[in-house]
């Protein structure tokens, strides 16, 4: 067990993967002598050598797509995309090529593309995004958005090991911000598998990512209240743990869904699509959204922190929904 | 031609509707006042209900196996009448229902003098009108209330707190709760089972959304295949082992149970007994058994130990000045929970007077709601099945239970000689969360105390 | 890093699998680059196979059994087939929708590639996809996408595998005059020069880009001169005399294989035909088609091996008479083959490993 933060446990994960398997090498932007933009492959190229951790030119689509072949070509490559923003560049080798591969070839592509995501760092419209929802909607990808460094760390592992794409979302303001303990060993985070953070009775938050901590926040000062909130962190995005959410629904008939990307068409509506056609009889109230609004992430502090839900928020939309 | 309307009576203040279980007359028999005119069902309790006056029966206006809401009119008697069968309808009743099969086709009967004082229509079962009623309902709470059997009618009595009143699951629970505690209690199956708890008086269970998830209802054909016949056969489990189960899981939950078993020697008590049974009986009509001495002494603990008749209500304890004993009841029905009301006002023949008529009316299915609520402390009787240690489960939310085992001639060393004792253990189950081994011990020892030093000369 | 490219575990499909069943895999060729006679008719052989193959899919489109459209590359026989003939076995191809030739050259069926073009059962993507866009990993054949360009990072990709194993392999992608301006490409010339991986791009530069001719794609006088902005070679040559494609490539490979870094090979020559099948080429001035069709590289080889008397007539006829019969009997058979049954469409979006 060791105390490590949330980028301290990605980059142990990546080093435990690396160590295990000879055929595991990372490739992207700044990420070997640098350390990465956020030093996520810190001291990875000392271990491993410039074969292993590679710089790459400042191209995501072919950073996507090399990693791609490579994956072909039987190698397992983990791809950054030095902001989450970026994979756009890159977006029609993930949808087009990637994607697409195993369904019309049934060729596995065993690839991971870590995706350093979100807001609450002041980066603006272009370092701040969002872009599960993009990938959501892809057949073929698939997602997940660890919370803790727990999590971060047998996620990676997982991904790793995935047969399949994983696109691997990890959240800039936790990197440094959450400390927690982590085992040493070989542990991996099944991907598919939610995990309840807190258990209650009365209202079900669905969340993940930076969304499980404002709601953890606000289920403690919802419990002072009286009301008990269950959070529920997807942890994988896509398959989402239908079995997890179905029965948290049914125990608590009501639902708040938190994320931090843009409302509309994000992945709490197909969330609460889902619920709805689903768990419609142990509905005790509309299943609700708390997302941040329909716009780009902006600029000056005032206005990003209006932009972004936090726990504040997230308790005064759990009182209402308490209060239905 | 006066007409007298028979009601669907409230047996219990929470109590909105009860199942007609038998008419005892039919239309055009007479019936004296007082004389049992039907047996209704509320919950648990089966129950007779006695004509309120004497007449010609001229209508029932539901079957048998009916629920009717509380309040409504069940059947029609005719005071002036002589025992024929109503030859036409009855002036007051327009269009009087065809036969018993009464619900859908009852016309609605209001009574002009007494304005009904609830908003639930006449009608007993929903029609599309209830929907039209503006009320909105969440698909939960309208799927609670088709597992629970509950009619739209009821449900739009139900207070609700959510948003512009709406009703919420919550308040739904809440009902439920409130409803089922006006009716019987369930009784436990095994005499190890200890007593039911009566229902909460002030507080809902907060964990019942646990509880109903323990039984969710399993696909019958699915389980057919898992445990296919002849080998197995698959039962639906009644109300009252669903709620037994509920009650039970959740009193295991909420309380940490510790168990202290102390010996009672009760040959002073046995020899009280016979010497006084051939005057008791003279005098009250009814036997002298041992019960009533062990609730005395059961009481006269409790007032030296007040913590055991106490419940726990968060982080504080709320201590019961009044002690209202429990005892369970053999009844045909399974077990019940009579509870002597204020049993630290009786002395020893009132224990005992109430003892008997509970008992009585146990067995003659008279009891009333009332008199299975509000218990604060509880003895279970496990000793009559031959049982000779149990450990039972409290009765929540009250914070111990007292089990006594089979009363038998035992050997027992008295003065270092061996001496022949009607010997009987006693188990108290308490909540550790405020009852500690030395104060269960203690109370134990008082009322082991208590019972050993009868005078085997006092008369009772 | 030494995990081999493992083989795609896949029944053969029911029309039977034969590789090269159309002709013979690149055959030996003399240590210096230069081409023996066999090697002279096997390209020959395979351009006459790819335009004989093409014919019939336009034909079986024509009769409404292809399924979706028909993209053919009449005009681009001595381009594909000269290329993909620089290759060795082991390296891998990316080809492009007009290199049907490149497919034969590499090992594939025709019978593989009319259950592609038909759509049927057994198809090497079961019907999920068609025309050449299929991966063969048996034969390091990894077809193109409709996305032009969108294949190059991941020949990089390939070619950085190859590169990290220290292995020698070259991988030969192609891109059209049109396809030549998305960013992908640039991308990955970019990363294929600064990593000195083993990549061959060639441009097939046949006039026109769908409806819009390179006048309007490009103002360079050849796109080979692109070459110069990532300080690797770039070459071009007359897309219509295979020898002139064969040693381009060939030389280009050798860099590759040599670990010195990717080369570009602008191939000019002439779509003899509309984007596809339901295109007539109406923009297309008929004195441009005309100047073209003089130089049918098919025609031109033609008479470059009966001047050295390596064909007759006589074995041009029995060539085409057993070509046309294979290709008949393959389409025949195609034909007979089901579609995949409809409950197959929700398969395989994922990889799921066997269970345990």
């Amino acid at each position: 067990m060791a105390m490590l933060t949330y980028i301290e446990a990605i980059n142990e994960g990546l080093r435990d993967e690396m160590r295990l398997d000879p055929t595991v090498f990372l490739l992207g932007e700044d990420i070997g002598a640098y350390g990465g933009a956020f030093k996520a492959t810190k001291g990875l190229l000392e271990e491993f050598g410039a074969d292993r951790v590679i710089d790459t030119v400042l191209a995501e689509g072919a950073i996507i797509g090399a990693a791609t072949g490579s994956a072909l070509a039987g190698l397992k490559p983990v791809a950054e995309m030095q902001f989450s923003d970026f994979v756009s560049n890159g977006f029609n080798q993930l949808v087009n090529v990637t994607a697409k591969y195993h369904y019309r070839n049934f060729i596995p592509v065993p690839m991971v593309v870590r995706l350093p995501s979100g807001g609450g760092i002041r980066g603006g419209p272009f370092h701040s995004a969002n872009t599960e929802a993009w990938f959501f909607h892809t057949p073929g990808l698939k997602l997940v958005a660890p919370s803790t460094p727990y999590d971060a760390k047998g996620l990676i592992r997982a991904a790793i090991r995935e047969p399949n794409p994983v696109l691997y979302f990890e959240y800039k303001y936790l990197y440094r911000h959450i400390k927690s303990e982590v085992p040493d060993g070989d542990y991996e985070v099944p991907i598919g598998a939610a995990d309840i953070k807190r258990t209650g009775s009365d209202i079900t938050v669905i969340t993940y990512g930076t969304g499980v901590h404002w709601s953890l926040e606000a289920a403690e000062t919802l419990s002072r209240e009286g009301v008990e909130v269950e959070v529920l962190d997807l942890r994988t995005l896509m398959p989402f743990d239908r079995k997890a959410v179905l029965s948290s629904v049914e125990k608590t008939g009501k639902v708040l869904i938190v994320h931090e990307a843009n409302l509309t068409g994000g992945v709490g509506a197909e969330l609460s699509a889902f619920i709805g056609a689903e768990a419609f009889r142990h509905l005790d109230a509309p299943v609700r959204r708390l997302a941040s609004p329909d716009t780009p992430v902006p600029y000056a502090p005032p206005l990003e922190d209006a932009f972004l839900p936090n726990a504040q928020k997230t308790a005064e939309a759990l009182r209402s929904l308490a209060a239905y | 031609m006066a007409k007298i309307d028979v009601i669907m009576p409230q047996l219990g203040e929470s109590l909105t509707e009860g199942t007609i279980i038998k008419w005892h007359k039919k239309p055009g028999d007479k019936v004296k006042k007082d004389e049992t005119l039907l047996e209704i069902s509320t919950d648990k309790v089966d129950s007779e209900i006695p004509s309120p006056t004497t007449g010609v029966v001229t209508r029932l206006l539901f079957a048998e196996q009916a629920t009717v809401a509380v309040r409504e009119v069940i059947a029609e008697i005719d005071t002036d009448a002589s025992a024929k069968a109503e030859s036409g309808p009855p002036a007051a009743k327009p269009s009087p229902a065809k036969g018993s099969k009464p619900a859908a086709s009852v016309p609605a009967a209001p009574q002009p003098a007494t304005p009904a004082p609830s908003p639930s229509p006449a009608a007993s079962s929903p029609s599309p009108a209830d929907a039209a009623k503006g009320r909105f309902y969440s698909p939960l709470v309208l799927n609670i209330a088709r597992t629970e059997g509950i009619p739209m009618q009821e449900l739009e009595t139900v207070p609700g707190t959510g948003e512009g009143g709406r009703v919420s699951k919550k308040d739904l629970q809440a009902y439920l709760v409130a409803r089922k505690s006006g009716g019987q209690m369930p009784a436990p199956g095994p005499a190890f089972g200890g007593a039911p708890p009566p229902p909460p008086e002030h507080s809902p269970a907060p964990a019942a959304p646990r509880i109903e998830s323990m039984l969710k209802p399993v696909d019958g054909g699915e389980l057919a295949k898992k445990f296919p016949q002849p080998g197995h056969e698959i039962r639906q489990m009644s109300n009252i082992l669903m709620k037994m189960s509920e009650h039970m899981v959740r009193s295991v939950h909420t309380s940490p149970h510790v168990f202290a078993v102390h010996e009672c020697d009760m040959t002073n008590v046995d020899m009280v007994r016979r010497r006084n049974a051939g005057a008791f009986q003279k005098r009250e009509g009814f036997k002298l058994t041992y019960t009533p001495f062990i609730c005395d002494a059961i009481v006269r603990a409790i007032k030296e130990f007040p913590l055991v008749n106490s419940q726990v209500e968060g982080d504080k304890i709320v201590i019961k000045k009044f002690i209202n004993l429990g005892m369970a009841v053999a009844s045909e029905n399974g077990l019940i929970v009579p509870v002597i009301k204020n049993a630290e006002e009786k002395n020893f023949v009132g224990i005992a007077r109430a003892i008997n008529d509970l008992a009585t009316r146990a067995r003659t299915k008279r009891l009333t709601p009332s008199d299975i609520e509000g218990g604060s402390f509880t003895v279970t009787n496990y000793g009559v099945f031959g049982t000779m240690v149990g450990l039972p489960i409290i009765n929540q939310p009250q914070v111990a239970i007292l089990g006594t085992g089979s009363i038998e001639k035992r050997a027992v060393v008295i003065d270092d000689a061996i001496a022949i004792r009607s010997m009987a253990y006693f188990t108290l189950a308490f909540d550790h969360r405020i009852l500690d081994g030395a104060l269960g011990g203690s109370f134990m020892e008082a009322v082991v105390r208590n019972l050993e030093s009868y005078d085997r000369n006092q008369v009772v | 890093m030494a995990t081999r490219v493992t083989t795609n575990k896949k029944s053969p499909p029911a029309g039977g699998r034969t590789r090269g069943s159309a002709g013979p895999a690149a055959a030996a060729r003399t240590p210096n680059g230069s081409l023996a006679k066999s090697d002279l008719l096997a390209l020959y052989r395979y351009m006459v196979l790819m335009r004989e193959f093409e014919d019939t899919i336009i034909r079986l489109y024509t009769q409404g059994k292809i399924v979706g459209g028909a993209y053919t590359g009449n005009g681009n026989e001595a381009t594909a087939v000269g290329s993909a003939y620089a290759l060795s076995d082991g390296d891998y191809l990316f080809p492009m929708h007009r290199d049907m030739g490149a497919h034969f050259v590499r090992g594939q069926s025709v019978d593989n590639l009319m259950l592609m073009h038909l759509a049927r059962k057994g198809s090497l993507t079961e019907g999920r996809d068609g025309t050449g866009h299929y991966t063969d990993r048996d034969l390091r054949i990894f077809g193109n996408i409709s996305h032009l360009g969108a294949m190059l990072p991941v020949a990089c990709g390939i070619g950085l595998a190859v590169k990290l194993r220290k292995e020698r392999n070259v991988v030969m992608t192609y891109i059209g005059d049109g396809g030549s301006n998305v960013g992908e490409v640039h991308e990955s010339l970019a990363m294929a020069s600064a990593m000195r991986l083993p990549l061959v791009l060639v441009i097939e530069n046949n006039q026109y880009a769908y409806s819009t001719p390179v006048s309007r794609q490009f103002i360079v006088e050849r796109l080979s001169s692109r070459a110069a902005g990532y300080g690797i070679p770039g070459k071009t040559v007359d897309g219509t005399d295979v020898l002139a494609v064969y040693h381009a490539c060939r030389e280009a490979v050798a860099r590759a294989r040599a670990m010195r870094g990717p080369s570009i090979v602008e191939s000019v020559t002439m779509r003899m035909h509309g984007h596809a099948a339901h295109d007539n080429a109406w923009y297309v001035p008929p004195k441009e088609l005309a100047a073209w069709k003089r130089k049918d590289p098919i025609a031109r080889f033609e008479k470059v091996l009966t001047g050295k008397g390596v064909l007759t007539a006589a074995m041009k006829k029995q060539l085409v008479a057993e070509l046309r019969s294979g290709i008949e009997k393959s389409a025949a058979a195609a034909l007979d083959l089901p579609y995949p049954p409809a409950e197959d469409a929700l398969r395989g979006v994922f990889f799921e490993p066997p269970a345990r």
